[in-house]
């Protein structure tokens, strides 16, 4: 079973002394793993930037892949270290996500090293060889007369190829896409209205107006990273002068992008559609529409005067707003459709000519799929890659219809839900362990190389599907194949195949011309039989809004750590599912903050904790999808972390929202249980509840008054003269500059530092206890129905009150201005936490040891694991800022402006983390020092914070 | 006997009309007889705390301080709040002994031997608390500066923590002399009371040979002079220190230059009080009733009472200047301890500590013991809240809003704190029987017919 690594660059050749240390080296590392082996991928593979002979132990080499986290397919730059990978970062030259990755894609390399993950492939409860399942399975697909396909959306060209393949060989074949978080309603409407089924690529960034309904593009909505870049690209006051962007969402409950918006609204779901309808008419009046309108079905949930305003500001940016939903009812989408032609936006901030591929879920087939089942007209059934049985509104039709399937097989990389009612299990490899590709979008192509070989038995779906389909050929070579035939010929220089593909494999994507759909005409008869989906609530009742969290998404990485862990950017809260109810709501249900609800409807129900959000709508209570999987793993169910802990099984945090996707009302019970609620941050306000005084940490102005007074809102502060002489910074003096307009709180260097840093995760029952250990967090603060985020981390001081105060000399002073953590020094007296004004240091309470010895593997050997009893923080990612002093010493040159870049700079999707040498003047962090806006939080204190924040700019014109 | 004649000014502070033999009797006498069974039930009370405390510490250190209720924002809660409680308990003694010598107040002879002996139990129950309170106390050495292989490894001067180190050592350490040396008369008295031979060497060989030649007197009165010049600015010295951990930070309700002498006059006031609660105890409990007599406590009662109102002045000026200062992290501070969601101990700390003991104006409450000791409880909880108003709610909620946590102790923290009050008592009960509690040498001295007024023959 156990191959011996096999070095690619040397295949053949004798062993050297560092060929054999790196086989000493792996060989531990596959010691390491019972059962599982780590080795190198047989194929060639070329890393970025560097030649493969520089690929030394100990020094990391960094190849471009792509993104499975979510269809949305981003490019990543995956880290190598001794043939680990341990870090995925956005890759800068894909041309859609451009060097931004969200929580969730940074994350999917610690899915790599699950150990919930199937090692071997299985019939029923008995393991078998790859051999046998495929001889097993073939025969048994040979004899089916209905075989269907279900797969979550394949954005892979060569996996799509593959399926065609595996179509041709089994005519009885037939594929079906479904995605948990469906945009199937946008295909559909633009089917009725322009006669074409496709998802429009948005195009943000050419949008001056943006009019949201309830659409989270910046945090879950189709493609959040690429729509980041996009949209914050218009939020930044750099160049032009109040040419900012002006964004008005309309939404149940607060959202992430809600929250960055300058105009927002508390919507109900009922009440969308008639807001839409009454938009569409104030926009149809003001650009003299001749043609049908929609009905008045319902009042506007948002006052009139607002729409107008709305309307207004659409109008007078024709082709250069758009309007967007993220309603699954077609007929509120047809509206949107309408609206966006009467501004004429199709074309511009619209396109449906190279629509997105991002998302193509096809709800109805799913639901015939259903039915065949159940009426036994299908006799083999695939999984690839899809869960339905845990994340389709109709689970459990869909399981009982699975007793119906005579052969069902399971693609999966776990035992899930889904899996675990079928005959054959077969292990999926990773996207990290798999040749691939993608395009999210027409002529935007992406590769996806392995940076290992499969850890277990597992197989990517693309090679299984090809062995399936009578095909000898490897993933490698067909991928290379089928880009050699159908993407080659498209290329737009006049390079050879050879050069063409090892420039995609180093850089990762391509773009490629490719082939415009014909423009579908815009067809208004349908608008005036439009009616809403929604209806109101009855009295007493609440509408129901199942939402997909900026953490966990549709659920997938649910055995996550990270992502579990990862706070919630508006409520705060990590691990675990809450009912969301307005503050109104709660005060006449007498409800407080971590109290059980149960949700019922007639057959149905779940009990939740409650969580009591500002900005929610009245009448409307929220909660994530994505929680309460059964089968993920112990990390999904919420099982504590810390083994010395009392066992803390909290089912209460795992409610599973899907089954009640397609519920629009349900009665509320309050019940007498509790459930505290594991929040990072438990006061919202930056005004203090006593006396009620604002503190001056978020700086915010007007777009108005700023262009009026570049320093509004940003006065000037005495500073407290020290005692002791001040720092000299001779050499360098890192700093950092953070945009609060940018800032838009996803908490992408969340997790970003998390990996960066082998910072711990301490799981619920610590969370609850204020203990989570993040070295950079974002602090949330609400005043009045505006929301600020604020990015917190080490503010490396010139004159720290930590380092003063520890008695070992634990906590240093670099001579380039880092306040430093000696960790093997620290004793533990907590002292220098104490005296931290922005409260950045954190404590090991306990050895929080990663249990998972498996996912030990992603650790990054740069940094320090830290043992308990010991205070750690952010270090201004200081190995990082040596690997590149290292590297420019290497080079003969002096270190430049962008040659460091800390782990949660780097993976800030908008760009609002700008770190470099403040004794450089002309470097980018200096001359954002400089700026009008620029100010330090407590800078009073004569602490000499490192890190300048730029006051938030709001586009507030009502 | 009965044409004594005594200066009316003088009231006398020793009843009962002792002479000296009889001084040596009664003090000595627990040391020869068995111990009671109220001796004994208190001591296994004691010793079972101290197992509570030894098992939560051992916990503790096993598993990790996670078991403690602290977290991100409060770094220091029961742990910091017990050890200068104690610190300031193990005040009185010096006070009592060095200070009061000093000033020739007599009447500190009856009280000084156990006084002294609190200072140094509480001093090590003190002790205890830094060390535990660390993430990794097997590496406490590390705060000493001693030569190491490490680099060397120096320790960090300008840090409060590392001045405490210094203060409470020297603190200890000096107690420690001073309350042997006086001891030494004593111990020689009672090699000579105790029957068993091997006490008796014991005793002896305690005393380093104590011959009670003038020679030996002379010395150690000079001595003890000396000591006691030198612990006096120690008494000082050491809460400003500990006030300095405090002061010397940034913290909101933490950066204040009145802590130095707040903290001193606190301490003396939670010292006297805890003096009064194991001197109303031991009179009536070893017969001491006639050593210790009224007029002890109602002196004691006067130096709290002013100590008292010492305290309450510089609670009012600390909100003073919080609210003079304009500063709004200060003034919201302050405010937060009486209005925020930890008023109630800001309230019950004000009542027992400035409050309560305005009772002690009255006479009759200063001679009624068992209101007195009432009193002194009090006093007891009230400045162990003190410490705790200070400590943790301060930092509950300082600059940035959204780090604002609350702060609830496990039951670790308070098996702790009770295993501290067992090392307490199981050392004073020990002591109570195995060493003269009270100065007989001193107490001698302080007899009528050595207070006679000059000419006065009988």
């Amino acid at each position: 079973m156990h191959e011996p690594p096999q070095d690619p660059f040397n295949a053949g050749d004798s062993l050297t002394r560092r060929d054999f240390l790196k086989l000493l080296s792996t060989s531990f590392a596959a010691l390491s793993l019972v059962g599982c082996k780590l080795r190198p991928p047989k194929e060639k593979i070329i890393p970025f930037l560097q030649q493969p002979e520089e690929s030394v132990p100990g020094l990391a080499s960094w190849y471009a892949s792509t993104c499975s986290g979510c269809p949305a397919a981003c490019g990543v730059l995956a880290k190598s270290r001794d043939g680990r990978p341990i870090k995925l970062e956005g890759n800068p030259d894909h041309p859609l996500s451009r060097g931004g990755l969200c929580a969730r894609g940074q994350a999917t390399v610690l899915d790599l090293y699950d150990s919930q993950r199937l090692r071997t492939p299985w019939q029923g409860a008995s393991p078998i060889s790859w051999a046998q399942a495929d001889a097993a399975i073939i025969a048994k697909l040979k004899k089916s007369d209905a075989i269907r396909i279900v797969s979550r959306t394949v954005s892979s060209p060569s996996l799509l190829a593959a399926l065609e393949k595996f179509k041709q060989r089994f005519p009885a074949a037939r594929h079906i896409v479904y995605e948990p978080l469906s945009s199937s309603a946008i295909v559909e409407a633009h089917h009725r209205t322009h006669g074409q089924a496709v998802l429009p690529h948005y195009h943000f960034d050419r949008a001056r107006v943006i009019v949201s309904f309830d659409a989270d593009f910046l945090g879950t909505w189709i493609s959040p990273v690429e729509f980041i870049k996009d949209w914050s690209a218009n939020r930044r006051l750099d160049k032009e002068r109040g040419l900012m962007s002006w964004h008005a969402q309309f939404e149940p409950r607060l959202s992430l992008t809600g929250t960055n918006a300058d105009l927002r609204r508390p919507l109900k779901p009922s009440q969308e559609f008639a807001t839409l309808a009454a938009l569409g008419r104030m926009v149809a009046r003001r650009v003299g529409w001749q043609g049908p309108l929609p009905p008045e079905e319902g009042a506007p949930g948002v006052a009139e005067s607002l729409l107008e305003h709305t309307a207004g500001m659409l109008t007078d940016a024709k082709r250069r707003s758009l309007v967007v939903s993220g309603s699954q009812d077609p007929d509120a989408q047809m509206l949107v459709n309408w609206i966006n032609v009467l501004l004429d936006n199709y074309g511009s901030t619209l396109d449906i000519e190279r629509p997105s591929r991002q998302n193509r879920s096809d709800d109805a087939a799913m639901d015939q799929l259903i039915e065949e089942m159940k009426r036994g007209q299908v006799s083999a059934l695939l999984c690839l890659d899809a869960n339905p049985a845990y994340d389709h509104p109709r689970a459990a039709d869909f399981v009982r219809a699975m007793g119906r399937v005579q052969l069902s097989i399971a693609l999966a990389d776990r035992k899930d839900e889904t899996a675990a009612l079928c005959g054959f299990l077969c292990p999926l490899s990773h996207s990290l362990e798999s040749w691939g590709d993608a395009e999210p979008v027409p002529g935007v192509l992406s590769l996806q190389q392995p940076l290992l070989s499969p850890i277990f038995e597992s197989r990517s779906a693309l090679e299984t599907l090809l062995r399936w389909s009578g095909q000898s050929v490897s993933a490698y070579d067909f991928v290379k194949e089928h880009w050699r035939q159908n993407v080659f010929s498209r290329r737009k220089g006049k390079q050879g195949f050879t050069s063409f593909w090892d420039e995609a494999l180093r850089r990762g994507a391509v773009t490629v011309a490719a082939a415009a759909l014909p423009a579908g005409r815009f067809v208004p008869d349908a608008l005036s039989r439009l009616k809403p989906a929604r209806r109101p609530a009855k009295s007493g009742d609440f509408e129901l809004v199942p939402y997909a969290s900026t953490a966990l998404g549709d659920g997938r990485q649910a055995n996550n750590p990270w992502l579990q862990e990862l706070p919630d950017p508006m409520s705060r809260v990590s691990w675990g599912n809450y009912a969301s109810f307005s503050p109104g709501d709660a005060q006449r249900l007498g409800l407080e903050e971590g109290r059980v609800v149960r949700l019922s409807v007639p057959g149905r129900q779940a009990e939740l904790p409650v969580h009591i959000q500002t900005g929610q709508a009245e009448g409307v209570v929220a909660a994530a999808l994505g929680y309460g999987r059964k089968n993920a793993g112990p990390i999904a169910a919420n099982h504590p972390m810390v083994k010395m802990l009392p066992l803390e099984r909290d089912l209460l945090g795992g409610a599973d929202l899907y089954a009640w996707l397609k519920t629009q009302t349900v009665s509320v019970t309050v019940t007498p249980g509790r459930s505290p609620l594991a929040k990072v941050q438990i006061y919202d306000s930056l005004t203090d509840p006593l006396m009620g005084q604002k503190r001056p940490f978020v700086r915010e102005t007007t777009l108005q008054e700023y262009v009026q007074d570049p320093r509004s809102g940003n006065p000037e502060v005495p500073e407290e003269k020290g005692l002791w002489p001040r720092h000299e910074y001779k050499g360098h003096k890192w700093g950092m500059a953070v945009d609060l307009n940018s800032c838009m709180g996803c908490g992408a260097c969340v997790v970003g530092c998390q990996a960066e840093n082998n910072v711990p995760v301490v799981g619920k029952a610590e969370v609850r206890k204020s203990r989570d250990m993040a070295w950079i967090r974002i602090d949330r603060y609400y005043e009045d129905d505006r929301t600020s985020f604020q990015p917190i981390l080490c503010q490396h001081c010139d004159n720290a009150p930590c380092e003063t105060v520890c008695p070992v000399l634990a906590s240093v002073h670099s001579t380039e201005g880092l306040s430093m953590q000696v960790y093997n020094r620290c004793v533990g007296t907590r002292y220098c936490s104490n005296n931290c004004p922005y409260k950045v240091r954190r404590f090991n309470w306990f050895d929080y040891a990663h249990q998972d010895l498996v996912q030990n593997m992603a650790l990054n050997p740069d940094v320090t694991v830290r043992s308990r009893g010991v205070m750690e923080k952010c270090s201004f990612c200081v190995q990082r800022i040596y690997s590149a002093k290292f590297q420019a010493k290497q080079e003969g040159r002096q270190l430049k402006d962008g040659d460091v870049i800390p782990a949660c700079a780097q993976s800030c999707p908008a760009d609002a983390l700008v770190f470099g040498d403040l004794n450089d003047p002309n470097s980018r962090v200096s001359r954002l020092a400089r700026d009008s806006r620029s100010y330090r939080v407590l800078a009073e204190l004569g602490v000499g914070p490192s890190i300048f924040y730029r006051t938030k700019v709001r586009n507030r014109r009502v | 006997m009965s044409e004594k004649h005594f200066s009316v000014l003088r009231v006398p502070l020793v009843d009962g009309d002792k002479d000296c033999r009889q001084v040596t009797r009664d003090i000595c006498a627990p040391l020869q007889v068995g111990p009671t069974r109220l001796w004994y039930i208190s001591f296994a009370a004691a010793v079972t705390a101290l197992l509570i405390g030894v098992t939560a510490v051992t916990d503790q250190i096993w598993t990790g301080i996670g078991t403690w209720g602290l977290n991100k924002t409060v770094g220091w809660s029961w742990d910091i709040t017990n050890f200068v409680f104690w610190v300031g308990i193990g005040h009185a003694g010096t006070l009592i002994s060095a200070i009061l010598f000093l000033f020739r107040q007599h009447w500190r002879t009856s009280i000084n031997r156990s006084a002294e002996a609190m200072t140094i139990f509480a001093v090590m129950c003190a002790g205890v608390f830094p060390v535990i309170h660390m993430g990794r106390p097997w590496l406490a050495y590390w705060v000493l500066p001693y030569p190491n292989p490490m680099g060397p490894l120096w320790v960090n001067f300008r840090s409060p923590l590392l001045w405490d180190v210094f203060a409470i050592s020297t603190y200890f350490t000096i107690s420690l002399t001073f309350w042997y040396v006086g001891l030494l008369p004593d111990l020689a008295t009672a090699a000579r009371e105790v029957a068993e031979p091997w006490r008796r060497r014991l005793y002896s060989w305690l005393s380093l040979g104590w011959d009670g030649s003038q020679r030996t007197w002379s010395h150690y009165e000079k001595l003890y002079l000396l000591l006691a010049g030198l612990a006096t600015p120690l008494v000082f010295s050491v809460h400003t220190i500990v006030s300095f951990d405090f002061a010397t930070s940034i913290v909101p309700g933490w950066h204040t230059t009145i802590f130095p002498p707040y903290f001193v006059c606190g301490a003396i006031f939670s010292g006297f009080a805890m003096v009064l609660s194991l001197m109303l105890i031991a009179r009536r409990v070893m017969n001491f009733e006639d050593y210790i007599t009224l007029r002890h406590i109602d002196a004691m009662c006067k130096i709290t009472l002013l100590t008292s109102l010492i305290v309450a002045l510089a609670y009012s000026t600390e909100l003073f200047t919080a609210w003079y200062s304009v500063n709004p992290y200060e003034r919201f501070a302050f405010l937060n301890r009486i209005e925020g969601p930890y008023h109630w101990f800001y309230l019950v700390m004000m009542t027992c500590n400035v409050a309560v003991p305005q009772a002690l104006w009255s006479k009759r409450v200063r001679t009624t013991p068992w209101v007195v000791f009432l009193i002194s409880i009090a006093i007891n909880i009230g400045m162990w809240l003190e410490r705790f108003v200070i400590i943790t709610v301060s930092l509950h909620r300082d600059f940035l809003p959204s780090s604002w946590t609350m702060y609830h102790p496990t039951y670790i923290e308070i098996a702790t704190f009770i295993g501290s009050f067992g090392l307490f008592f199981t050392c004073f009960l020990l002591f109570c029987r195995l060493l003269p509690m009270i100065a007989i040498s001193e107490i001698k001295g302080v007899l009528h017919h050595a207070r006679r007024a000059p000419g006065d023959e009988s």
